[in-house]
């Protein structure tokens, strides 16, 4: 009997919430909300609130066509493979005390799957023979690249404050020492690094000015050229829900303090702050800067954003 | 009841043994030549495997006096083989290494000439660094590290007509005798000053304190097993001997023969000089760990062909072994040999899938080939695990052990509040982010993209090439998601037995040996952390395998219906630049190169460090010796 509820409890969380069902709606949420305010922003009135599901779904619907040169099996599990492992990052983001998964390794085990989706990218596109693939992927890979520097740093900036002498890479442990100290943003060492961090998620997610793996005006979507119908759709998904993961990450490691002691309203302060970074962090730099080249944007991050991020850890180190 | 203590040394003699035999019974028949190879191979590996119970079970130290010349007075005379947990892992490798390689060979070898002689040379190979790692007398490891310097470089030359060949022979036997010397005048100078050979006396006499005879011996040989381990700057002639040698030597060189100078590094800071806790060597294995992790990934990322980007990635991951046992803490050693470990199941899978494709289509040059994916699936599902594996996804064995690498750096830091561990743990975790990019040009140059016309034939390899490919994939996952197996049964065993000094001498000399020589170190009883709960890693990677199989199934169904050729002609020269992952010479388009962007904002560093890389012998041997003078210089200043 405790092995079924166990089954259908973990089954609950991989699937309902936080799992599956809760990252599609809230990622395909946070698109809609993104183009909404794009939109007003550049006085135009814009698709509805849920654009995102009505594209969603009419994807799914269409015709999916494999290119002749594509490796069939590599070109269709590509994108699965990146939202299987896009849906199991969320369960190791705690919301506010509440984590379904926890280990003592949850911020290496991130790192490393937040790789997997940007790789499933690479992967799908590198399988799918195109040209225009082959250059959206060399530009994806030099944007991971980019990225990665900085978000270690902060990552380990902030295992540093929260461990103090001990070791201390738990993102629940995070979440708990925030609650009895107050939130890490509060703390003025912390703040180039939750700006680093900031300048890290457009580039994770890829919307412009950092999108040059898609680049649709020049490369035609670089990785994604050759997809259609549903591998396409779950792509588009991919996206929309590592919007949803980054800014919850960014929620855990700085706003972590917050526990109003009922899950269902932590979900909603959860959803409600990732509003307000994806629109701080995302849709206000693409209306205001152009696509950056891809040299510039490897610049870019290993020079400012790395340097923020280390400004905050030698800080933290020194016991500020 | 059998007497175990007979084990290492019928394993390493009947390798020698069988050595000769091949040749002899072997040279004309092939079946014959196989037969002896395969048995001697199995019988090696069944006679260590036999020891895993007493030895990581029981907790026993096998000791072992050739001849029965037991010490006299506390003198050791004759040799001796003292095997603890420490010595059996490495053991273990070799082993494994060594069946599986043999297995591959009978078909990889089979179109190539004087198989005598290459069987000959690959179990002399294989009964040396097994006699290296199991030996406990200082002088009789020289004569191993001779053995397998010479047998190297001849094996590295048996195809001297390929190209490359002979120069890399030529390489590896300067710079490999360079390091032999260095490590023979070393052991010379510890005899000069102890009065003896065997390793247990050794560190039993050197426990009074370090005389400066003695801290240039320790130079020495710190720089003789540097070298026999690849680290920078010794790494030089690494690339082209694993490129040159056939590819089943490959991965005997980068599964064992690298793997025999980290154990003499380990033996020697932590057993025979005690070094481990002083600052200063804890600095400079870091440091020179951390200098090699990143200048392997670096030229890794510049590279064209299979092998060589094999051969520099094998260099990189060594450099992740000698930062993690510099730590100096239990759990940075036991993650070091976790990673030695990883690094000879996955990269001697790599080099196996290296070997199917120069076996399959003739050539190694990542601009020549891919698309093979479709012709060769098999190979590519196992290339695809190494490669996961060695760039660290979870749940592969990578992730593990580097997840334990950077636990052990950042702890370090936090413990001593010494910023540049961590340094150490951000420069790793960058440096597997390069390892993943780099692996994914392979992946792109090789099985995917378009197939040129000239690779349509090509075929998938025999079954027996593909055993060992299996074995290795099953090996990189189960080390994996049964980490909490391999570090009960068999890191915290051979963590424990490197710390514990006292066992040690005392096993060898007489209980009561150490004791009487002022060391007191004894086991430290440590238990690695528990990271990884196995069960949840196996439910996920179901979970992932059973909807990649959901999409697969679905789209069969389709087949027929979807298909479409696209516009993009492979044979039209116009998109010849966009399938090799490199840039070719006439292209205009600087995108095309896969790491573009960040060749272009280092582009001096990589215009250096290319430039360094002159491949003329003459550098290679200078940075040797530049290396092993400020080693020493360091060691006098530092060291006391």
């Amino acid at each position: 009997m405790e092995i079924i509820t166990t089954i259908f409890t973990n089954a609950f969380y991989v699937l309902v919430f936080p799992g599956l069902l809760f990252v599609a709606i809230v990622g395909l949420l946070l698109a809609g909300i993104d183009r909404k305010v794009l939109a007003r922003m550049q006085k135009r009135v814009g698709p509805p609130l849920i654009q995102p599901f009505y594209d969603f779904f009419k994807l799914m619907g269409k015709e999916t066509i494999i290119p002749h040169a594509a490796n069939r099996r590599v070109f269709l599990a590509a994108p699965v493979v990146g939202f299987v492992s896009l849906v199991v990052m969320m369960l190791f983001i705690p919301i506010f005390g509440f984590s379904p998964l926890s280990t003592n390794a949850d911020l290496i085990i991130l790192l490393y799957l937040l790789t997997i989706p940007a790789v499933a990218l690479i992967v799908g596109g590198s399988a799918s023979g195109s040209p225009y693939a082959g250059i959206g992927i060399s530009r994806e890979m030099v944007t991971m690249m980019a990225y990665e520097l900085p978000l270690v740093i902060v990552l380990l900036t902030v295992a540093r404050k929260v461990g103090g002498s001990t070791l201390c890479f738990s993102l629940s442990e995070i979440s708990l020492f925030q609650q009895a100290e107050g939130s890490l943003i509060t703390n003025w060492s912390l703040i180039p690094a939750a700006i680093a961090m900031l300048l890290v998620i457009p580039a994770e997610v890829g919307t412009q000015p950092f999108d040059v793996a898609e680049a649709e005006t020049e490369i035609c979507e670089g990785p994604l050229v050759e997809y259609s119908g549903a591998p396409l759709a779950i792509f588009k998904l991919n996206t929309a829900i590592k919007m949803f993961i980054m800014t919850a990450l960014f929620t855990v490691l700085f706003f972590g303090g917050i526990d109003t002691g009922f899950i269902a309203l932590n979900a909603l302060v959860l959803v409600a702050i990732c509003a307000v970074l994806t629109v701080i962090c995302m849709t206000l730099i693409h209306a205001i800067c152009a696509r950056l080249k891809i040299e510039h944007l490897f610049k870019f991050y290993w020079t400012v954003v790395t340097v923020l991020a280390a400004i905050s850890l030698i800080l933290v180190w020194l016991g500020l | 009841m059998i007497n175990f203590t007979h084990f290492p040394v019928i394993a390493v003699m009947g390798l020698f043994l069988c050595a000769f035999l091949v040749e002899i019974f072997g040279a004309k028949n092939k079946y014959i030549r196989n037969t002896i190879a395969l048995v001697a191979a199995f019988g090696a590996f069944a006679l260590i495997a036999a020891l895993i119970k007493p030895v990581f079970v029981d907790g026993n130290v096998i000791s072992y006096w050739m001849g029965n010349w037991t010490p006299v007075g506390g003198y050791a005379i004759g040799i001796g083989y003292e095997i603890d947990a420490l010595n059996l892992f490495f053991a273990l490798l070799v082993v494994t290494t060594v069946l599986l390689s043999g297995i591959y060979s009978v078909k990889y070898m089979e179109r190539d000439h004087h198989l005598g002689h290459y069987y000959t040379l690959y179990l002399m190979l294989s009964g040396s660094v097994l006699g290296l790692v199991l030996t406990g007398d200082i002088f009789n490891m020289f004569v191993m590290i001779e053995i397998m310097t010479f047998a190297s470089v001849a094996l590295t030359a048996f195809r001297n007509n390929k190209l490359g060949a002979l120069e890399g022979a030529f390489k590896y036997l300067i710079i490999g005798s360079v390091g032999s010397s260095l490590t023979l005048s070393g052991i010379a100078l510890l005899y000069a000053q102890c009065h003896t050979l065997n390793m247990s006396q050794l560190s039993a006499a050197l426990a009074t304190g370090l005389s400066p005879t003695t801290i240039l011996a320790f130079a020495l040989m710190f720089a003789g097993f540097g070298v026999k381990s690849y680290i920078v700057p010794f790494h030089a002639p690494a690339a082209d001997a694993y490129m040159a040698a056939p590819t089943s030597v490959s991965m005997l060189f980068s599964g064992m023969v690298n793997k025999a100078g980290v154990y003499g590094m380990i033996r020697l800071t932590y057993v025979i000089f005690r070094a481990m806790d002083l600052s200063s060597v804890q600095l400079l294995l870091v440091t020179l760990g951390t200098v090699t992790m990143f200048i392997g990934v670096t030229m890794a990322l510049a590279q064209h062909n299979f092998k060589r980007l094999l051969a520099f990635h094998s260099i990189s991951q060594i450099g992740y072994v000698i930062t993690a046992i510099g730590l100096g803490t239990a759990l940075g050693l036991s993650s070091g040999i976790f990673h030695a470990m990883n690094h000879t199941l996955f990269k001697g899978l790599l080099f196996l899938t290296a070997g199917a494709v120069l076996y399959a289509t003739g050539t190694c040059d990542l601009d020549r080939l891919g698309g093979l994916s479709k012709r060769m699936p098999k190979t590519t599902i196992c290339f695809l695990i190494g490669a996961f594996s060695i760039s660290g996804l979870p749940p592969f064995n990578g992730f593990a052990s580097k997840w334990m690498i950077y636990q052990s750096t950042f702890a370090k830091a936090t413990e001593t509040g010494n910023f540049g561990y961590a340094f150490a743990t951000i420069v790793a975790l960058v440096v597997s982010v390069m390892t993943l990019a780099s692996f994914i040009k392979v992946t792109q140059a090789v099985f995917f993209g378009q197939l040129p016309e000239n690779l349509k034939e090509v075929r998938e390899v025999p079954l027996l090439m593909r055993i060992p490919m299996w074995i290795m994939s099953a090996l990189c996952i189960l080390s994996g998601v049964f980490y909490n197996f391999v570090a009960k049964y068999l890191l915290t065993p051979a963590t424990n037995a490197a710390f514990n000094v006292t066992n040690y001498i005392d096993k060898m000399m007489g209980e009561g040996y150490a004791a009487a020589n002022g060391i007191t170190e004894t086991a430290i009883g440590f238990s690695p952390l528990d990271l990884w709960n196995p069960v949840l890693w196996l439910i996920l990677f179901a979970i992932v395998l059973i909807s990649v199989c959901i999409v697969i199934l679905t789209g069969e169904k389709e087949r027929g219906r979807t298909l479409v050729k696209t516009d993009a002609d492979p044979e039209d020269g116009k998109y010849a630049t966009f399938f090799g992952g490199e840039a070719s010479t006439h292209s205009h388009v600087g995108g095309s190169d896969l790491f573009w962007g960040f060749k272009h904002d280092f582009k001096g560093y990589f215009k250096f460090i290319q430039g360094m890389h002159s491949g003329v012998v003459n550098d290679y041997a200078l940075w040797v010796v530049v290396a092993t003078a400020l080693i020493t210089v360091f060691m006098f200043i530092f060291v006391r």
